[in-house]
């Protein structure tokens, strides 16, 4: 790496360590003139990335998605809810917008023995990102027109934190809506919707027909990157985020199109070819998450 | 999306008329199955795996059947100036569920005083005296409830505790019994637990033989009580040394 006399022994090591802590800005300039990263990365490279789908068998969707070691648990439960009168324009078809207030209720992200001051933020990012990129058509969560519809419950627990929350979380959403299954419900006599199976009404024909799937149109992925001088690196760990403090994360749908872009201030002025270099990092994660994704839920039909 | 605050609608949750379920077993108990097809006096088996959450000075993770467990310990930290002067350590246990834990969502609040209890329990154990002045802190989270959730967050903060390195007399290992009719199950399951006339729980350092915790609830005779005592005691036995095994494999994996 970039000091010199690297012999290996211990006491080079604890000279290594000590200066990473004294000096932590100057240990990555260092690392950043090789074009390196103290974890063996290149700067544009993110951390290695798994997807556990149907990690709670409580939840009717869920997902464990892992960045590095930052680690989001998404799942979903559904439950039912009369739709709103308010609906602007659409209320004559019955297919109730929900969207006025849909679903994503976070109670996001408690890093136990953290003080959660990224959590709000993390999770109005996530709330805004995943409404408007059409990911979910609102009018397939509609049962009895007027009368029920699904409220998709949407909690996401960070287990681990270790940088790139947003993207960890969103990843997990993702990942919990494409797993996510409905269940077959009908309508019983005091007009609640129950379960088909459990009360006995298998005869009645269920509301929906059969265990539907959410057609999810066009799925958000997102890559943080931290800018440094001329640098930009990709999927930041806490310790990068914390040195080096200018973040851009930048969301893309699955057909490469821009869903939200974020410079929440910073410390460095980014250039127009700053944010295009950032936006092409990104175009390429999108593919490799993408690939995950479908990977892990082929992974689940074959069970 | 301008969702006021307090104007969420109200949901149910479709599975809640769960009233006209059949009991789970009838009045004759001896032909009486288990619904994950143990034997009553037979354990779910158990997998922990430490070093489950980098952040943490040490953490663990649980699985016994359907209920999932994670802890992860943070300490010895400075106590708050707030505190009185000290020359034992502080121990701080919480234990939460996630939302989506319960099968009705948001369910799991309930359980205020599984923090205490799990206080109570570890205390014994630990060399308190071994960092004056500073707390650790023991933060369990329920991912998901499948019956016998405390006994487990139990056993596992004792495990993270060690994967912390916080010196301990032993680990701490935990087993309910729940007695239903005339029988007694070991490691009740969710739906067991709703049907049982009494529960005991033990928890307990295997390798010193001595008791941390003991509660009862309910309906016991004194018979049932000595037999589902040596029950617990036999297989806090056989859990810590799973236990054991869990932070051995670690340590030799982390030499290599």
């Amino acid at each position: 790496m970039g000091l010199p006399n690297a012999s290996g022994d211990l006491s080079t090591e604890v000279e290594v360590d000590a200066f990473r802590r004294l000096f932590p800005l100057r240990f990555y300039e260092k690392h950043l003139l090789e074009s390196i990263r103290p974890d063996a990365r290149p700067l544009g490279r993110a951390r290695e990335t798994t997807i556990a789908l149907g990690a709670v068998a409580s939840a009717n969707g869920s997902a464990l998605a892992k960045i590095g070691s930052t680690t989001m648990l998404a799942a979903i439960k559904m439950e039912v809810m009369t739709p709103s009168l308010e609906t602007p324009d659409e209320g004559c078809i019955g297919l109730l917008p929900l969207a006025a207030r849909f679903p994503v209720s976070l109670s996001l992200l408690k890093t136990p023995g953290r003080p959660a001051e990224a959590a709000p933020v993390v999770a109005k990012q996530l709330s805004d990102t995943i409404l408007s990129s059409g990911m979910i058509n609102l009018k397939e969560l509609s049962l009895v027109s007027g009368k029920a519809a699904w409220m998709a419950y949407l909690d996401i627990y960070c287990l681990d934190a270790d940088g790139a929350l947003f993207d960890t979380a969103l990843l997990s959403a993702v990942a919990a809506f494409s797993h996510l299954e409905i269940p077959v419900v009908s309508l019983n006599d005091d007009g609640k919707i129950v379960l088909s199976e459990e009360q006995g009404l298998s005869d009645r024909e269920p509301v929906n027909k059969e265990k539907r799937k959410i057609n999810l149109s066009s799925v958000p992925f997102s890559l943080t990157c931290v800018l440094h001088k001329n640098y930009i690196l990709a999927d930041p760990t806490a310790e990068e985020e914390s040195i080096m403090d200018t973040i851009v994360t930048v969301v893309l749908d699955s057909s490469s199109q821009l869903v939200s872009l974020q410079k929440p201030g910073g410390t460095v002025l980014a250039y127009t070819s700053a944010i295009q270099d950032c936006i092409a990092l990104t175009r390429q994660r999108v593919k490799e998450l993408q690939k995950i994704l479908e990977e892990a839920i082929s992974g689940m039909e074959v069970d | 999306m301008a969702a006021k605050p307090g104007s969420a609608p109200v949901t149910y949750s479709p599975n809640l008329g769960q009233k006209t379920r059949p009991p789970i077993f009838k009045d004759n108990d001896l032909d009486w199955v288990r619904p994950d097809g143990r034997g009553f006096h037979q354990c779910r088996p158990a997998f922990f795996r430490t070093g489950a959450v980098n952040s943490a000075s040490g953490s663990a993770y649980a699985e016994l059947g359907s209920t999932k467990v994670i802890v992860s310990v943070f300490g010895p930290r400075e106590s708050k100036k707030a505190m009185m002067y000290s020359d034992t350590g502080r121990l701080n246990c919480n234990v939460s569920y996630t939302t989506f834990a319960t099968p009705v969502r948001g369910q799991g609040s309930d359980h205020k005083e599984f923090s205490s209890m799990l206080h109570k329990a570890l205390e014994g154990a630990i060399m308190l005296e071994t960092f004056p002045k500073t707390t650790v802190d023991v933060f369990a989270l329920v991912l998901e409830s499948g019956g016998s959730d405390l006994p487990v967050v139990i056993s596992c903060a004792s495990l993270a505790l060690a994967d912390a390195g916080i010196m301990m007399y032993d680990l701490v290992a935990a087993v309910s019994v729940s007695c239903l009719g005339k029988n007694l199950v070991i490691d009740p399951v969710l739906e067991e637990e709703s049907y049982q006339d009494g529960s005991l729980m033990l928890t307990c350092m295997p390798s010193r033989y001595e008791v941390t915790q003991l509660t009862f609830t309910g309906e016991w005779s004194t018979p049932d009580i000595n037999e589902a005592m040596q029950l617990c005691l036999d297989a806090c036995n056989k859990l810590g040394k799973v236990m054991r095994t869990c932070l051995k494999e670690a340590a030799s994996g982390s030499q290599e």
